[in-house]
């Protein structure tokens, strides 16, 4: 989505109020299908003391169909909007492809209202998982727009102050590499590692989710600014619940649009954009030609956003954690990894750890 | 589901079209379709192996195509009776985004949702690229997989009819 939004940035493209919100019920399709499994599958077995989610399931069966059925609701949203559910195909400059009637909406939103019954008795259950004890001072940032949670639009903002458009966003930040990995690090030009994600979403947007979804956080125990990623399994609860609510809204006002697609024309210019991906902030720029041959491009997921932040976690829990014994380290590393939801290829079991006692 | 609307057989082409030997799954699909009774649906599904368990729920029988990395010859196909035992490892097919076949199976195996019967008919790949189209060798074996499935289709029919499990 970032992508499509930054070449409209580059052509001049406004799209219509409908596609807008077309485009962020996609999002509450992503969010709740990647937060669902996160949760359930990638993440809980960490704090039930489970290898994975295929040993956790023999015990926690109702919490595991619980959460394959929230994911199908997910899924069923992106394949409706998006034409897939992976990897979306449907959206296009300007609009989309095909935009779908409101009967086609009405079985999703059946689904909605048992997922979002779901998504509550789900985060109900996580906020009595036994949390290590464990906080750092991140500097969060996300997106934020002046009236909603954000999906796809808003400025970046940063905890330290960032007030930005996406178009400044690498006069601020820069990508780098390191040498002992071939991943792209990014961090703040002035002040090094940050955070984004649904940890740093919460933090810097909670006044402007609705009142019973605060209540809703304030039930679980989650305090308005979470410092500690371990707890950032409650945060992505709390958004899989709103993103239920949000997109119950979305289809509940729902006309279609009068047209699919704002038609482009191509010209030579530099886009750019920012969207909050369930992970968080994916930043695009491409640099276009008269005819729309795409010049050159940039692309900063949130996964490699986060690689400092995710680095700085393990050596503290590493260090901090030296009189553990060597397999319930490693546990422990592997999880604060996990904590900030890197994609599912390092989210498995992979670390190998070696303790050198001097 | 009951009466005529009944699904006795599930087939799952998992894949995607534009990532070369990806591909396999659809490709085997689109042969299928006309081809089989309609009691036996299809389904193409891009990726999200884990969405496997909620979309065969209670159908009994169920057939799984997918395409795997190479691990002998690519084009060869492997087809494996999952029904009491897991995928071999080495040759599930895995995603970068999601869970694979292999956890899936063992996943459902655990919750108590594996179907009756499950096989899955997997096509070692020899070409990922995006935009790339099917390999010659992999386009090759499509027609043959289709065959297969018509006739294990037909069997498993056959074998519901007679009141046997299949």
């Amino acid at each position: 989505m970032s992508g499509v939004h930054a070449v409209e940035d580059a052509l001049g493209i406004e799209v219509d109020e409908a596609i807008r919100a077309l485009r962020r019920l996609l999002y509450c399709g992503e969010w709740i299908q990647s937060h669902a499994l996160h949760i359930v599958m990638l993440h809980a077995p960490d704090f039930l003391g489970y290898p994975d989610a295929i040993a956790m399931a023999r015990h926690h069966s109702v919490a595991v169909q619980r959460a394959l059925a929230l994911k199908k609701t997910g899924n069923e949203l992106l394949r409706l909007l998006g034409g897939r559910e992976i990897h979306p195909i449907n959206a296009r400059v300007g609009g989309f492809y095909r935009v779908p009637s409101r009967d086609e909406l009405a079985p999703v939103a059946e689904a909605l209202k048992h997922a979002r019954d779901r998504a509550i008795e789900s985060l109900r259950w996580t906020a009595g998982f036994p949390f290590p004890e464990f906080g750092r001072d991140y500097e969060f940032v996300a997106l934020r727009h002046p009236d909603e949670y954000p999906m796809n639009a808003g400025r970046i903002v940063s905890s330290a102050g960032l007030d930005i458009a996406a178009a400044d966003y690498e006069t601020e930040f820069i990508e780098r590499q390191v040498p002992y990995s071939t991943a792209l690090h990014s961090v703040l030009k002035e002040r090094g590692a940050y955070l984004v994600g649904a940890m740093a979403r919460y933090a810097l947007n909670r006044d402007r989710l609705p009142a019973e979804i605060r209540a809703l956080a304030d039930e679980v125990g989650l305090e308005p600014i979470c410092r500690n990623p371990f707890r950032s399994i409650l945060v992505r609860g709390v958004e899989v619940v709103y993103a239920c609510d949000e997109a119950l809204r979305l289809i509940a006002s729902y006309e279609p649009p009068s047209r699919t697609c704002v038609p482009p024309e191509p010209r030579a210019a530099i886009g750019y954009a920012c969207t909050e991906a369930p992970r968080g902030i994916l930043y695009h720029r491409y640099r276009l030609d008269a005819d729309g041959t795409i010049l050159d491009a940039s692309l900063v997921p949130p996964t490699a956003q986060n690689q400092d932040v995710i680095e700085e976690d393990l050596r503290e829990v590493a260090t901090t954690g030296l009189d553990l014994d060597e397999e319930t380290l490693k546990a422990r590393c592997e999880q604060s990894i996990r904590n900030h939801d890197p994609c599912i290829s390092c989210a498995a079991h992979f670390l190998k750890l070696q303790v050198h006692w001097t | 589901m009951t009466g005529a609307d009944q699904t006795w057989v599930l087939v799952v082409a998992i894949g995607n079209p534009d990532r070369g030997d990806d591909g396999f799954g659809p490709a085997v699909a689109q042969r299928l379709r006309g081809r089989v009774p309609s009691k036996v649906r299809i389904l193409e599904r891009s990726g999200d192996a884990l969405a496997l368990i909620e979309d065969w729920g209670c159908i009994p029988s169920v057939i799984v195509i997918d395409a795997m990395a190479p691990i002998s010859e690519p084009g060869q196909v492997h087809r494996f009776d999952l029904t009491d035992s897991p995928l071999p490892i080495g040759v599930a097919p895995s995603s970068s985004h999601a869970f694979g076949v292999a956890e899936t199976v063992e996943l459902a195996r655990g919750l108590g949702r594996l179907p009756r019967y499950l096989v899955a008919y997997l096509v070692e790949g020899e070409q990922f690229g995006t935009g790339a189209p099917l390999s010659l060798v992999v386009a090759e074996a499509v027609g043959d997989v289709a065959e297969h499935i018509v006739s294990e289709v037909s069997t498993i029919l056959k074998a519901k009819g007679k009141g046997r499990h299949a």
